[in-house]
């Protein structure tokens, strides 16, 4: 009798157990196939970056050999590097994504702060604004913004912001929807926080450095990675205002390819070569990337 | 208040610090304007005093595209540089080829917008009307030294002129016609055309696209460069069935109106032709890049004149230049193509113009044309140029040029840009799928709207 | 004391938001009056016709939009004519256009049968009304498509197993990837020929999947780049929706299991109103992000086939700088901003009045 206890309850165990193993190897294949969906892209695009243009095409169509190099060659990413001043844009983006994180970061914060916790007059007035700001797409207002950029002065004698890198900088540091998510996480800090502070006689920008800063370091982190992932696109701007080699940024390289004689084998090196740095990034940081986008962005 | 001076001292260096980072960053030295370059008119051009000065920059923008193309002219501007002590050009590739809404049009509009347009430009010839029109261009006529002006072919020329003066210098114009890979195009037993004399009529060159299909390991019959998708080449390459059925996309005698042409019967009847050429599987829509011919996957290519060298290294002695066809009332081909201009903005014309007149010189028209496979623009460099003489690779081009009656200029209007847009969107549909009738009405009425909008586009 | 701290706040708030404000207004919302301004003239990027002050002309040309009945072509008798199909053979809208000066300008959008009758749309704008559908449809797909998928997403890799952090990375990294690049790479694997998605997708249904034209048909281009976008932006949202999820005490898991809910109902009863919040960001920055959609669409359509995925931006785009019809432009911008912003605050009433509810 009581063997068969045992014994049922085994059979159950068993039975459960082989259900886990079941249904953990079914997630297991999901998340296995989902990877494959995310990740083809770049690795197509990798072996065709390395294999000769005759062999691109010819590889598709047994589906399999698109995803194995052969006749492995760098001839694709010579050209690149021959025919375009990769380094310059590249660096280019480098310059124009960080200044922007960087000093949108402190911008933007600072006017988050003075709304979300300091009582000033017309600060209603400016959330409404910000808020419906959150929604103008810069293509809307990309003519105009030509113009005004077009007639700002400029330190070093130039007369015009046209074709540099600061043009592609400075409009962007402040974005409406970057102050919208500072501000839904600093309202969420209790108050207690600052009027300790206040007590010991803090004014609101050490509050703001020294108190409100440490506790919303997601929420920094997490601005930047939304912005990243902003910049690392822009492309009707750039168009719109560089000219020169110089000034242009990863981004517009690639229409440069992607024209009248399309080959493919550079063009897929070209796009190895440009996703590689952010990808990198991203894979030696993801770590605390991940959590901090996760904590960060919003509350539940 | 003391403490609040402090605070309000370390917010100015702080956003002073961001404002230098921003300032700083483009570490990459501006390229130093020349703000105040000796206006100096032509007729008392002083030649002697430059020597010792620094040369004066001269900045040109041309078409992203061809590498050939770009490579030769980066040569020609080197040479240019070391040539001569007192313009110092700077070049500068612009991406996205050619069209209305590419990005090269894109580039050149802010441009104008911003009033930074380069000192010497390329353009394709119908943009030149726009262009012109518009004001983005300088006159050339009391640039252009007398021998220069008397070199050009006067057909060309008179192209590139709008309200009675000229805008725009080019070495070469540009060749349309067919390639023919020799081997396939003899195993299929058809006969191949030598001269424009003889060129296949319209009902043999049908025969021919259904003969071909299939020989000697081909996909399809004929190449069609689809691969460029919808852009100028649409309205550059395939307009020319249109004319040669008697139709055409604009009123010619008045600009006034497209209704009645570019949906007109015979265009109507024209492009249904060229849709069959896709339904038969004569051709193909989506051509994965740009070797499709070299490939062997057609046995021929409708074919501009900058692929010609691509295709003869390729092919050899089995490629063969074969004239445009008869579609139906009478052969035709497009004219017209990449030329220079001098932009409003320039502050340094004669610089501009000195750079024209060196790569003008027949040497250099010739150092071109060999590479691209143009036909060269100017007396002089006819004459030396072995491609083109008669009996050479790519006479044919030549000889279509020649012939008013077989080579057609594209629409002489400023409203060009929408009617090219108009055009190749409505075509590119079709060959999707759209309705034929619908999509050339709706091209109408976008081009006639223009023309509203524009007052007809009046002249000074 | 109190008196004292409201100014000291004046000062600092004023002093704190000047850097973004001073920004805002340089490059936002000066271009934004001036596009205001422009829109009620008829001024080109450039151009030596005058600049005139047209009135409300343009938003007229922006939204007209009439419905006509066309009449069928009788034959001698007064009866239809009839085509071999056996279809009623209807006059062209294009010519009821032209024979009624009434309708001058107008320029047909669709047509259809309804109610035993046939029917045209006509606009001044069809384009318009083309990018305003196309754009609402893009959103009224991308925006549940993004959700439900990287919240499964999430779900998948909130579990506590083994190696489950390598693969949010995985999934997250088309994100950081730039969309002019990427897209450049799907064009090349959507050839309809050659492509690799249209061989992979035939060779493992064993040919029972044709090949789709995928960009180069009016019927799929707008999905394809939908799926192109949920490719690139789920990884995002899926992190979103994991901070979400962590954020759920275990317990509550815990107390769902005892009360014997199966996980869809822990899911459908537990996780997502707790999930609140986060499906409202989501909610909200999807649909941003869908009414923002222009660079895919620039680099893999340019808005065709059959103008099939031209969107808002893009025509704005097209109208003002390509077309060089600014001050057209300016007014679709204008009309457009006041769309998203009647669906926006009705999107953040809806949500608040749930709030209300609970």
């Amino acid at each position: 009798m009581r063997k068969q206890v045992v014994d049922n309850s085994m059979r159950h165990n068993q039975k459960a157990r082989f259900q886990k193993k079941t249904l953990l190897f079914l997630d297991y294949f999901v998340m296995i196939l989902l990877a494959f969906f995310f990740l083809f892209p770049f690795w197509v695009m990798a072996v065709g970056s390395l294999k000769p243009e005759k062999l691109i095409f010819d590889d598709l169509k047994s589906v399999i050999w698109a995803f194995i190099p052969r006749d492995v060659n760098l001839e694709n990413y010579a050209y690149i590097f021959n025919r375009i001043p990769f380094l310059t844009y590249f660096k280019n983006t480098i310059v124009i994504v960080l200044t922007t994180i960087v000093s949108g970061l402190f911008v933007n914060s600072m006017i988050a702060y003075a709304l979300a916790r300091l009582r000033w007059k017309g600060k209603k007035f400016i959330i409404g604004a910000i808020l419906a700001l959150t929604i103008v797409p810069l293509e809307t207002i990309v003519v105009p913004l030509l113009m005004v950029s077009n007639k700002l002065p400029w330190f070093n004698g130039a007369t015009s912001w046209l074709d540099s890198l600061h043009v592609q900088i400075i409009p962007f540091i402040c974005d409406a929807f970057s102050i919208y998510l500072f501000y839904q996480s600093f309202i969420q800090i209790p108050k207690d926080y600052d009027e300790a502070a206040i007590m010991d006689g803090a004014n609101p920008f050490v509050i703001f450095s020294r108190v409100i800063i440490p506790l919303a370091r997601s929420t920094f982190v997490a601005v930047a990675i939304i912005q990243l992932i902003f910049l690392w696109s822009a492309y009707l701007w750039p168009l719109m205002v560089t000219r020169t080699e110089a000034f242009r940024p990863l981004t517009l390289g690639v229409t440069y390819l992607y024209n009248m004689d399309i080959r493919w084998g550079p063009i897929l090196a070209y796009a190895t070569l440009s996703n590689l740095p952010s990808v990198l990034l991203f894979i030696v940081f993801q770590k605390g990337f991940l959590r901090s986008i996760a904590s960060g962005s919003v509350k539940g | 208040m003391n403490k609040r001076l402090a605070l309000v001292i370390r917010f100015c260096v702080l956003t002073l610090f961001v404002a230098s980072i921003a300032a700083c960053s483009p570490a990459v030295t501006q390229a130093p304007e020349v703000t105040e370059a000796p206006v100096v008119t032509e007729a008392i051009l002083p030649t002697d005093i430059v020597s010792a000065e620094a040369p004066i920059d001269v900045t040109l923008w041309f078409h992203g595209g061809s590498v050939g193309e770009s490579d030769t002219l980066r040569a020609q501007v080197e040479d240019f540089n070391a040539s001569q002590t007192k313009y110092r050009m700077t070049i500068n590739e612009i991406p996205g080829g050619a069209a209305a809404g590419s990005g090269y049009n894109d580039a050149v509009n802010a441009a104008a917008v911003a009033g930074t347009l380069p000192d010497l430009l390329d353009f394709d010839g119908p943009f030149l009307f726009n262009y012109a029109w518009g004001g983005y261009l300088t006159p050339l006529d009391d640039l252009i030294p007398a021998e220069l002006k008397a070199d050009i072919f006067p057909s060309v020329l008179d192209s590139l002129k709008y309200d009675g003066k000229i805008y725009g210098i080019g070495q070469y114009d540009s060749g349309l016609a067919l390639c023919g890979n020799k081997a396939i195009l003899e195993e299929a037993g058809v006969r191949i055309p030598t001269s424009v004399e003889d060129a296949w009529t319209f009902a043999e060159f049908n025969e021919v696209l259904e003969k071909v299909k299939g020989v000697g390991g081909t996909e399809y019959s004929i190449d069609l460069k689809m691969n460029y998708g919808a852009g100028e080449w649409y309205s550059y390459g395939f307009t020319p069935v249109i004319w040669g059925n008697g139709g055409d996309l604009i009123d010619r005698s008045t600009y006034q109106t497209a209704d009645g042409f570019i949906n007109g019967e015979k265009t109507v009847a024209a492009v249904t032709w060229f849709k069959s050429l896709f339904d038969n599987g004569y051709a193909t829509s989506t051509p994965p890049d740009d070797n499709e011919f070299v490939n062997g996957k057609a046995a021929l290519g409708w074919c501009g004149h900058w692929m010609t060298t691509t295709y003869y290294d390729a092919l050899k002695e089995n490629f063969v230049l074969i004239p445009m066809p008869n579609f139906g009332e009478r052969q035709a081909t497009g004219n017209g193509t990449w030329v220079w201009g001098i932009t409003k903005d320039s502050k340094n014309p004669e610089g501009a113009m000195a750079f024209i007149e060196f790569i003008m010189k027949p040497e250099e028209v010739l150092r071109t044309v060999t590479q691209n496979g143009a036909v060269p623009a100017t007396f002089s460099a006819t004459e030396q140029s072995d491609l083109f003489k008669k009996g050479g690779r790519l006479s044919i081009f030549g000889e279509q040029l020649a012939r008013v009656d077989i080579a057609t200029p594209r629409p002489i209007t400023p409203g060009y840009p929408v009617i090219t847009s108009a055009f190749y969107t409505a075509l590119d549909n079709i060959i999707k799928g759209a309705d034929i009738q619908t999509e050339l009405d709706a091209a109408a009425d976008k081009i006639d709207k223009d023309l509203q909008d524009n007052s007809f586009y009046p002249q000074k | 004391m109190k008196k004292q701290g409201y100014s000291q706040d004046n000062f600092f708030g004023w002093l704190m938001s000047s850097p973004a404000l001073l920004l805002l207004t340089i490059f936002v919302i000066i271009p934004l009056v001036m596009g205001l301004g422009w829109s009620f003239t008829n001024k080109r990027l450039i151009s030596p016709l005058p600049t005139e002050y047209i009135g409300l002309k343009n938003y007229d040309s922006i939204l007209a939009i009439k419905l006509i009945p066309i009449d069928p072509i009788l034959d001698e008798n007064g009866k239809p004519q009839i085509d071999e199909k056996g279809n009623i053979q209807y006059f062209r809208v294009r010519d009821v256009i032209r024979a009624n000066p009434k309708y001058q300008d107008f320029r047909l959008y669709t047509e259809f049968n309804a109610f035993g009758n046939h029917f045209g749309i006509i606009a001044k704008d069809p384009d318009f009304y083309r990018a305003l559908i196309n754009t609402t449809l893009y959103v009224l797909m991308i925006v549940p498509a993004i959700g439900i998928i990287s919240l499964l997403l999430a779900l998948l890799v909130n579990q506590r197993i083994w190696g489950v952090s390598i693969f949010r990375v995985l999934y997250f990294i088309p994100s950081i990837t730039s969309i002019s690049v990427t897209s450049v790479v799907w064009m090349f694997l959507y050839n309809p020929d050659q492509g690799l998605i249209n061989q992979l997708l035939q060779k493992i249904s064993f040919g029972a999947f044709g090949f789709s034209p995928w960009l180069q048909s009016a019927d799929t281009a707008l999905l394809a780049i939908i799926l192109y976008t949920i490719w690139q932006a789920s990884g995002l949202f899926m992190v979103i929706f994991l901070g979400g999820l962590q954020d759920i005490p275990e317990d509550t898991y815990e107390a769902a299991k005892i009360d014997g809910a199966n996980p869809f109902q822990t899911l459908l009863y537990v996780v997502i109103p707790q999930l609140r919040n986060t499906i409202i960001y989501v909610v909200i920055t999807s649909s941003i992000l869908g009414f923002r959609l222009f660079t895919q669409v620039d680099v893999m359509t340019k808005g065709g086939p059959e103008g099939s995925t031209l969107t808002l931006m893009m025509h704005t785009v097209n109208e003002g700088f390509r077309n060089q019809k600014i001050g057209y432009a300016s007014a679709i911008s204008i009309v457009f901003f006041i769309f998203i912003l009647i669906l926006t605050f009705t999107q953040r009433k809806i949500f608040k009045s749930e709030n209300v509810l609970e």
